[in-house]
């Protein structure tokens, strides 16, 4: 068995299937790639792929602080594996992240818009920066095979010493700051994991992972290529793993019995279970392992104690993310099968750049060879005209890439067809607003209101001279009558003067159709005839069709208008009031001296004491409100029926 | 019925498509890779690169050939390309289901031009099946999969024109569907493993055949190794 070949196999398999979920969450989006929704956003891909992945790269920081800073010589065969690990961990991490975010063509904004309250900014600036501290760590080594760049390599080397400072400070900061993330979350996340000391628990536990992440890096690249393994290195690692891991497990215990949880570890809740495994797997079963001097130099022992130190952290980083909110948020998640595979398959894509890597750069002592580079096994010939080129290099590269080809077109046909047909986001219809000189808006019956003083507004307008444009996508609305209805109410439908907004912004959250063809078409309704609007012989499209001002001269479009045609788009509900609202409310404020709060969010959507809803008592009483839960936008399958 | 048409709309073609577009990329990447490597192994680098243009542009659009024999023929076989590249890509149809599944679009064939595209990509394709069956020098050079790949080609061909133009009932028109879109699916699955692969590798073909003949130094011995007669003399 060529153990390097079948590894790359696999590895090749697994990523070409990941490529075509990849492909497919980024046209149809993480709808039908995923079972996230708005309750539960963070799910698998961030648990494991981002704050797993964060954690397992600890090996480099971990490593070069022992080499460097505390001098141990005897590591020097472990530095440059486990710095690559460690770059490739992070660059494996900001793709996952970018699989996982909905807007991922936004990254780039933390660079510009600076937040500096959120640790989100501080993780995401930490990424960055130890991501191309990594970089200018690792590149003397693949350097070194290029005699022309030798000047660039000599500076990298020469200021290694600032890196390494720089790198292990950023991890530092940051593998710590991944639990300050949750710190905001007192009531998301249960009480076992939840402590204002998660900052310091992500960080020493952490370095034990690093520890164990190297052993195993070792144990399995030496497998893989048929290489005796570095036991007495990694028997030292393992016997200081076990300090790393008492001190993680006694800070976590006094942690929860000051604040008074510890009968909370066996109140029979499947939280509580989740805990107990979690401790056993990453810290209690490995730390006693490893404490006997004779087991920590037994490469089985090696395995199976960094193994579950790996599985452990990595499941801690996991509850912490998304499993142990559940219970909070009354949400069942499961990781949808593309979930897993895109895990899966960013892994694999590393282990292959690991591996290629090894075979081609000095990352080890003695470079291994490709065993399949020997001539004469497998003469590749052009495809079209069958000539002969010669030996490959790799001549496994034919196979390889035949795997990863097949696999991506098996991906492509096992996503679910339910998910891609998908009516997209559910409608959530406008119900008008109410009451009279006040008017109430709420638009889902959520019953978080917005109370609209319409004739204090009507009032305004008339005393002042307000005049401004909106504009959105390629439309320009403008508003500069003073007194008149129109300012607000822009367009009418026929025979109408005032409008209501939700007649034509009749969805919540999204574009909606304004254009009502079926009555336009019926006998009860306009009875047009198709010839009316339609040109007799072409096809019968809005393309061939008259334009509305043709039959309603007085119809002023702020209709998104393109190449001359019109969509008959309305915007949903909460963009049209947001765009109206609060533009002008923001051009009013920057006149208006004494109100400088005018546009603020909190100055329209106030929170009223519970079971006020800050509505006169009278009308209250009046008006039975169907109270509903919150609607979200949620995928609809073609399967399930249309919420109306 | 309804079901499998579903099915070879959906998941299975999927998966051929995918298999033709990706399988096309690698043996694309698989040939440049091996036609650079020739090229950083010989002593000699000079390469025609004027001749190796004007003789693959001759080939793309093969009208300076036309002084050859065969005029009909060749004739026949460029007009053919021409309807079996434009109709599938551009047809009404066709990008209608791209815009209803992924939601792009791009500008489409009339009616009447599709009409005569398609009438006459069947009517080249019987004829050069013919010709490859009559001229007896087409004949010798033609191989069991030449004829099969253009009777394959007609099959989606004829189908999709019984389905467009002739009104048929539901269930015969299911069939033709079905029949239509499995030839297709077939079609791009044998494409990047066949000798349609030319659809892609045509512009390299020339540089690859310069580049043959520039054997590396001390490469005698692996030719004979590889063409069996090991030891022989060159």
């Amino acid at each position: 068995m060529n153990r390097v070949r079948n590894t790359k196999l696999i590895l090749w398999l697994i990523s070409g299937f990941a490529a075509a979920i990849a492909l497919n969450r980024f046209i149809f989006g993480l709808g039908v790639t995923t079972n996230l929704n708005d309750r539960t956003p963070w799910g698998l891909w961030i648990g494991f792929d981002v704050m797993g992945g964060v954690a397992l790269a600890a090996g480099g920081f971990v490593i070069t602080a022992i080499f460097y800073i505390m001098k141990r010589e005897e590591f020097h065969p472990l530095v440059k594996p486990a710095v690559l690990t460690a770059f490739l961990g992070y660059v494996a991490v900001v793709f996952s992240l970018l699989i996982d975010l909905g807007l991922p063509w936004n990254i780039w904004h933390m660079i510009i818009y600076w937040n500096p309250h959120s640790p989100l900014f501080e993780v995401g600036w930490c990424v960055m920066l130890y991501t191309t501290v990594l970089f200018l760590e690792f590149s003397p080594v693949p350097l070194e095979n290029f005699s022309r760049y030798a000047r660039i390599r000599n500076f990298l080397m020469k200021y290694r010493f600032v890196f390494v400072l720089l790198g292990i400070m950023l991890s530092t900061l940051h593998q710590s700051s991944l639990g300050s993330l949750f710190l905001i979350m007192p009531f998301k996340l249960y009480p076992l994991w939840y402590t204002s000391i998660l900052p310091i628990e992500f960080f020493i536990s952490a370095i034990a992972l690093g520890l164990m992440m190297i052993t195993f890096e070792s144990l399995l690249s030496h497998w893989i290529y048929r290489r005796k393994p570095e036991t007495d290195i990694i028997a030292k690692l393992c016997r200081a793993v076990v300090w790393v891991l008492l001190t993680y497990f006694l800070v976590k215990m006094i942690d929860i019995i000051v604040e008074d949880k510890f009968a909370m570890i066996f109140n029979g809740s499947w939280q509580s279970f989740l805990f107990i495994t979690e401790l056993l797997i990453s810290t209690i079963i490995p730390a006693i392992l490893f404490a006997v001097p004779k087991f920590s130099r037994n490469s089985k022992v090696q395995w199976t104690g960094s193994i579950m130190v790996i599985v452990g952290v990595v499941l801690n980083r996991i509850d912490i993310g998304g499993l142990a909110m559940l219970g909070a948020t009354g949400d069942s998640y499961t990781p949808m099968w593309t979930e897993i595979f895109i895990s899966l398959g960013i892994i694999s894509v590393a282990a292959l750049v690991f591996l290629f890597a090894i075979e081609h750069f000095n990352v080890w002592d003695i470079q291994p060879k490709e065993p399949d580079a020997l001539p004469h096994t497998l003469p590749s010939f052009d495809y079209s005209s069958k000539t002969w080129l010669g030996n490959p290099d790799v001549s496994s590269l034919t196979t390889h890439s035949l795997a990863f080809v097949v696999s991506f077109a098996v991906g492509m046909f096992l996503i679910p067809g339910s998910r891609l047909h998908s009516k997209g986001i559910e409608n959530v219809k406008v119900n008008p607003a109410s009451g009279f000189d006040t008017l109430f808006i709420n638009g889902n019956r959520d019953d978080r209101f917005v109370k609209f003083p319409h004739q204090a507004h009507i009032a305004w307008l008339k005393d002042h001279n307000v005049s401004l444009s909106i504009s959105y996508g390629n439309n320009e609305l403008s508003i500069n009558s003073i007194d008149s209805c129109q300012a607000c109410h822009h367009l009418s439908l026929p025979l109408e003067k005032q409008s209501n907004c939700w007649q034509c912004h009749s969805s919540m959250y999204t574009k909606t159709n304004f254009f009502n063809h079926d009555w336009h078409a019926a006998k009860s309704g306009a009875n047009l005839r198709c010839k009316d609007c339609h040109t007799p012989a072409e096809t019968r499209s809005l393309r061939s069709a008259k334009k509305c001002t043709t039959c309603h001269p007085s119809y002023k479009f702020a209709a998104e208008v393109k190449n001359g045609k019109e969509k008959f788009y309305a915007l949903s509900y909460t963009d049209a009031m947001h765009d109206l609202c609060v533009s002008c409310h923001a051009a009013e404020s920057k006149k208006l001296k004494d109100k400088p709060n005018l546009a603020r969010c909190t100055t329209c959507h106030k929170t009223y004491p519970e079971g006020s809803n800050g509505l006169p008592e009278s009308l209250a009483a009046g008006l039975k409100w169907k109270i509903n839960p919150p609607k979200f936008n949620n995928v609809i399958l073609p399967e399930e029926k249309l919420v109306k | 019925m309804e079901t499998l048409l579903n099915f070879a709309r959906g998941p299975l073609f999927r998966l051929c498509f995918a298999l033709m577009v990706l399988g096309l990329i690698r043996i694309l990447f698989l040939d440049v890779w091996a036609a650079l490597k020739a090229f950083r192994k010989t002593d000699d680098k000079r390469m025609p690169w004027k001749l190796i243009f004007s003789r693959t542009w001759e080939w793309i659009f093969p009208f300076k050939r036309l002084k050859n024999n065969f005029q009909l023929y060749s004739v026949i076989s460029i007009l053919f390309h021409i309807g079996l590249i434009i109709v599938p890509i551009f047809l009404f149809a066709h990008i209608q289901l791209w815009k209803e599944s992924v939601g792009i679009s791009w500008i489409s064939l009339s009616y009447s031009w599709a009409f005569w595209l398609t009438t006459g990509t069947i009517i080249f394709a019987v004829s050069m099946f013919i010709g490859r069956l009559v001229i007896k020098q087409t004949k010798l050079l033609s191989r069991k999969q030449d004829y099969l790949w253009l009777l394959l080609l007609l099959i989606p061909f004829v189908t999709g024109f019984v389905c467009a133009n002739l009104t048929v009932s539901p269930a015969t028109y299911h069939f033709f569907m079905l029949v239509h879109m499995l030839s297709g699916e077939l079609i791009f699955v044998l494409i990047p493993f066949s000798k349609i692969a030319h659809c892609v590798l045509a512009p390299l073909s020339q540089v690859i055949s310069v580049l043959a003949w520039k054997f590396p130094p001390m490469t005698d011995d692996d030719i004979c190794t590889t063409l069996n007669k090991k030891g022989a003399k060159v």
